[in-house]
């Protein structure tokens, strides 16, 4: 029964996971920048929500309406003023380009918010629901439908979309989609917007679960990490089964090793993958 | 022209060298003495930031107290205080050098430790070597107090006054309690009191029947959780900051875990742990230095902790907790300390600290001959009706102890 | 004229090396700082500028000489061979680890070799019996044989000091050899560079060992030097970054713009640090944000489009 439940915790986890990575890795896939900011831009989404809920009484899902155009212009306009002036630089710069642009947005959310934890509480609470003596929180069960479909959504505008077409496009092999016709700055930057778009949903997503600061920024950044490589990069369908992969691997492992080897395990497995098998559990190889 | 070249490069270089070096070294204008400098380094940004916001409202708040009143008295004449913040972003290294800045640059009289054990303990070599006084407001390691150092003093007791008196009153109102499940932080202060508790568990004849550490990072506690609620604990006993215990209490309530007892320390002291976890936080005990509940008579600034908390109020429109309390004493036991020995002499300043025995807002105080505080004892407490309550000691108590956490 | 940079940047470092007569403990601290900084900065040079392989793994070095150092310390070695000892392993077990983890390139590699601090950080963690864990470690032992405040400021700065300019040395003198060579042309054109006869894993991982040596070294004295680490602090991410900043300040590739450009970065880091208490870390992003975007060379450029600019008015 245990095992059952750990599961169960685990495929909850993973699909919260899969949506906090999924942006980071079409950013990451697509432009070939490792968005340091992501971590931020995931907590900020969470102040939204926290926000939109405690003044005006907004349920998170529906701040999501909200939060996906707010950020997608946040992130579109970052990338046409400032990312793509560097855009083909050597990684280094780009990197830590995002590492100046994050200590920025950090501190201002220190200065706005301050550094106290803040917690989104539903009231009434949506409580949880019991199979025989399996538990499994509402809450987390709402985060995890909404975060699933919208790395659906994900899925299906770079499936079907012109745009997303053309960032596929870009991705697979830039000089051609030029040559084809293809505006590739605005395909860049739409598809940072899309990226950043994502990590804002996540973040108010997570408000309803995770208490709320600035100073969380960097676990979130350290899973869309793991994750991304373990999925294989700029995959989609990658994040949800890297995200499941590494809920699985850390609930499991905590229960045979101890909850303090979890964060060592998940770090561990991300190095194992990098050298075993870089192009991660669905994607194809294509490193550099 | 080569050789031109080269020299105005290297020059230019060499020039912006300098002025960095320059502007690093540049010695701060001395000022006039008429305000009494206290240092007080803070971690105001990284991990440990939200504690810094406790530390600053409560030095703040005596500041401001003084100034009002005109300053403190020092010898014939009355001098007003500022305190000098800098952050060392929750890093210990840096939090021992912004300690020796604000001494040697900002030319401070006297000091406030940086947060917690671990950078209040780098930072004293700092304080002993240039002989500044300095009060840590938030280190209870015995570790800290055990260097042998003179200038150095503490306003928290040993963490293991905080879980004897918890095991006392369990075994007293519980005796049907035996299984007892201790979750830690694997953090300096967190685990600390870990051990602390399964040492007292075991002296008191408790079985404990899960011990585990959770990583700084830890994300997620449902498997850790899931883990604890299969071995059916009757005591559940959890360390670590707000963040962790906020997330924990969540989980636990998603989980459905129950526990006659549920023990977390350090978060419910703080008002925002109530506020975070709402109704699910009844009947979560504690134990901490402080409680604004007291009732002293102090010879403070203060007066009375029923004045503090009223000043707080005031000022914060919030309940003040110990963090906030014991900034706000340790700057009162300065003062007493300064006024007493009537010059800013930091030797008898210092010697008037340590055979100081008075009475203050915050309760006795009276430093051990290590520096640390020995005189107070620190009150266990209980979440009851969204309000914390004092249950133990008997002198204080506000309720009694109940059972039953859901 | 590179030359010419190099003895510059020689004869700084000696000047630097007068420190102590100033006899100001808070300035012997920071320079003591500043050079820990410019070993991890010169250091990461060999990996990062000569052969272009983006290393995050200078926190992990550093953490590992420190841990390395304090434990032996503790043992009751003597200082210097400590830091030797953790000098050697982080040498030995970049060597072993470079050779599986630069067969990544790009940002693979830089992930890899950010999580390497990670893992070590997590498992100095877990390790309580040897490294105290969590409750961070103790290292009581005066190994100075001085007993006085100056004193001991003074030997760990002329510690930090003379590891510094060893560092500086070395990999000048890698840069000038057959290795220094090989791995630019690797940086270059790595599978060219095979062809031409250069072992292209061995000289990266040979790279990779020498970008750690040192700082592990700088780990250990470090250790000795504050009595007391924990783990969140030595594997700090940021002694991943900052290092790499610098050398970007200073122009990619120099290790006399590397150390010139951990100075410079220092020297505003503590300005900005000073005279802006809330938003800080706020300003310093904007200048790394605005030097990247307006002198992607580093500092070294800056004088170089000046002299263009008076050229051609001359």
């Amino acid at each position: 029964m245990l095992i059952l439940q750990i599961l169960l915790n685990a495929i909850v986890l993973g699909s919260l996971y899969a949506c906090i990575a999924a942006g980071f890795s079409l950013v990451w896939g697509v432009l070939n920048v490792i968005n340091l900011m992501h971590g931020s831009f995931i907590v900020l989404g969470s102040y939204l929500a926290w926000g939109a809920y405690k003044a005006l009484g907004v349920a998170p899902w529906t701040s999501l309406l909200i939060a996906a155009p707010v950020f997608f212009i946040l992130g579109y306009g970052i990338q046409r003023g400032v990312l793509n002036r560097v855009i083909a630089a050597p990684v280094l710069v780009t990197l830590t380009l995002t590492f100046g642009l994050d200590l920025i947005l950090n501190n201002a959310m220190l200065v706005a918010f301050k550094a106290d934890y803040r917690q989104l509480v539903l009231d009434p609470s949506l409580g949880s629901l019991s199979v025989g003596s399996l538990v499994v929180p509402v809450d987390r069960i709402v985060a995890m439908i909404f975060s699933l479909l919208l790395t659906l959504a994900l899925f299906f505008v770079l499936r079907r979309s012109r745009v997303g077409r053309a960032i596929v496009a870009v991705r697979m092999d830039r000089d051609a989609a030029r040559l084809m016709g293809v505006d590739v700055p605005s395909i860049y930057a739409t598809a940072f917007g899309l990226g950043t778009a994502m990590a804002g949903c996540a973040g108010v997503l997570l408000a309803m679960i995770f208490p709320i600061s600035p100073i969380a920024s960097g676990s979130y950044l350290g899973k869309a990490f793991v994750v991304c490589v373990l999925g294989g990069l700029g995959s989609v369908p990658g994040a949800v089964v890297g995200g499941l992969f590494l809920a699985i691997v850390e609930s499991f492992g905590s229960l045979v090793l101890g909850p303090e080897n979890a964060v060592t395990l998940s770090f561990g497995l991300l190095i194992v993958f990098l050298i075993v098998r870089p192009q991660g559990l669905l994607g194809k190889r294509g490193f550099e | 022209m080569l050789g031109l070249r080269f020299r105005s490069h290297s020059v230019r270089l060499l020039s912006m060298f300098a002025c960095a070096v320059a502007s690093t070294l540049t010695v701060m204008t001395v000022q006039a003495q008429e305000v009494i400098r206290f240092g007080a380094p803070l971690p105001l940004t990284g991990p440990l930031a939200p504690e810094a916001l406790k530390q600053q409202q409560g030095y703040d708040l005596w500041a401001e107290q003084v100034n009002q009143a005109g300053g403190m008295k020092v010898g014939s004449k009355k001098m007003k205080v500022e305190i000098v913040y800098a952050d060392y972003q929750s890093n210990t290294p840096r939090a021992v050098q912004t300690a020796e800045k604000l001494i040697t640059q900002d030319k401070v009289n006297f000091l406030f430790s940086p947060f917690g054990s671990g950078a209040a303990k780098a930072a004293s070599t700092v304080s002993e070597k240039y002989g500044v006084p300095t009060i840590a407001s938030t280190a209870s390691s015995a570790e800290v107090y055990d260097q042998g150092y003179k200038f150095l003093f503490g306003t928290f007791t040993p963490n293991d006054t905080l879980t004897t008196p918890l095991v006392k009153i369990v075994k007293q109102k519980a005796p049907e309690v035996k299984r007892v499940a201790i979750l830690a932080r694997n953090d300096l202060f967190p685990l600390a009191i870990a051990q602390e508790m399964d040492k007292a568990a075991k002296q008191y004849g408790l079985d404990v029947v899960f011990f585990e550490k959770y990583a700084i990072n830890t994300m997620d506690h449902s498997s850790a959780l899931s883990q604890i609620k299969a071995k059916a604990p009757q005591w559940i006993f959890v360390t670590g900051y707000i963040n962790d215990l906020v997330l924990i209490k969540k989980q636990m309530e998603d989980q459905k875990m129950q526990a006659p007892v549920v023990t977390m320390i350090a978060g419910p002291a703080y008002k925002e742990f109530v506020t975070a976890t709402g109704k699910t936080s009844e009947n979560i005990s504690s134990a901490a230095w402080w409680h604004p509940a007291e009732r002293y008579q102090g010879q403070d600034i203060f007066g009375s902790t029923e004045n503090y908390t009223k000043l707080f109020r005031e000022k914060y429109k919030a309940e003040p907790d110990y963090a906030q309390a014991s900034a706000s004493v340790s700057g009162a036991l300065f003062q007493m300390a300064i006024e007493k020995a009537g010059s800013l002499d930091r030797k008898k300043v210092r010697d008037e600290l340590a055979g100081m025995s008075v009475q203050t807002f915050y309760g006795p105080v009276k430093f051990g001959p290590n520096g640390q505080i020995n005189s107070l004892e620190p009150p266990v407490f209980q979440i009851q009706n969204g309000q914390p309550v004092v249950v133990y000691p008997a002198a204080i108590k506000q309720g009694d102890f109940r059972l039953g956490v859901k | 004229m590179k030359q010419r940079v190099y003895y510059g940047a020689l004869a700084l470092l000696v000047l630097l090396g007068c420190l102590p007569f100033l006899d100001s403990s808070y300035a012997l601290r920071i320079g003591t700082f500043a050079c820990m900084y410019a070993i991890m900065s010169v250091s990461w040079t060999v990996i990062g500028g000569f052969t272009g392989y983006p290393s995050f793994a200078t926190a992990a070095f550093f953490g590992l000489g420190a841990y390395c150092g304090g434990v032996l310390i503790n043992k009751g070695w003597p200082l210097f061979a400590a830091a030797g000892a953790a000098g050697v392993v982080a040498f030995a077990g970049a060597l072993a680890l470079g050779l599986v983890l630069l067969r990544l390139r790009g940002h693979y590699f830089a992930i890899a070799s950010l999580a390497v601090a990670e893992v070590l950080r997590e498992l100095t963690n877990t390790a309580t019996e040897l490294t105290g864990g969590g409750m961070g470690l103790n290292i009581p032992v005066s190994v100075t044989g001085s007993s006085s405040v100056m004193g001991e400021a003074s030997f760990f700065f002329w510690a930090m000091w003379a590891l510094l300019l060893l560092t500086f040395i070395v990999v000048r003198l890698i840069q000038e050899s057959k290795l220094g060579f090989g791995l630019v042309c690797i940086k270059q054109n790595e599978s060219a560079a095979d062809m031409i006869g250069v072992n292209a894993t061995i000289y990266k991982s040979l790279a990779f060992a020498f970008s750690g040596v040192f700082v592990a070294m700088a780990g250990a004295l470090y250790a000795a030097w504050v009595h007391y680490i924990e783990p969140p602090d030595v594997f700090d991410v940021l002694f991943a970054v900052k290092p790499i900043v610098m050398a970007l300040l200073g122009g990619l590739g120099s290790p006399a713009g590397a150390l010139l450009g951990a100075f410079a970065f220092l020297g505003i880091e503590e300005a900005v640090w000073r005279n802006y208490l809330q938003i800080h870390s706020g300003v310093l992003g904007l200048l790394v944000v605005v030097l990247l975007l307006f002198l992607p060379d580093g500092m070294m450029s800056i004088s170089k489009r000046l002299s263009q600019l008076g050229g051609r008015r001359g």
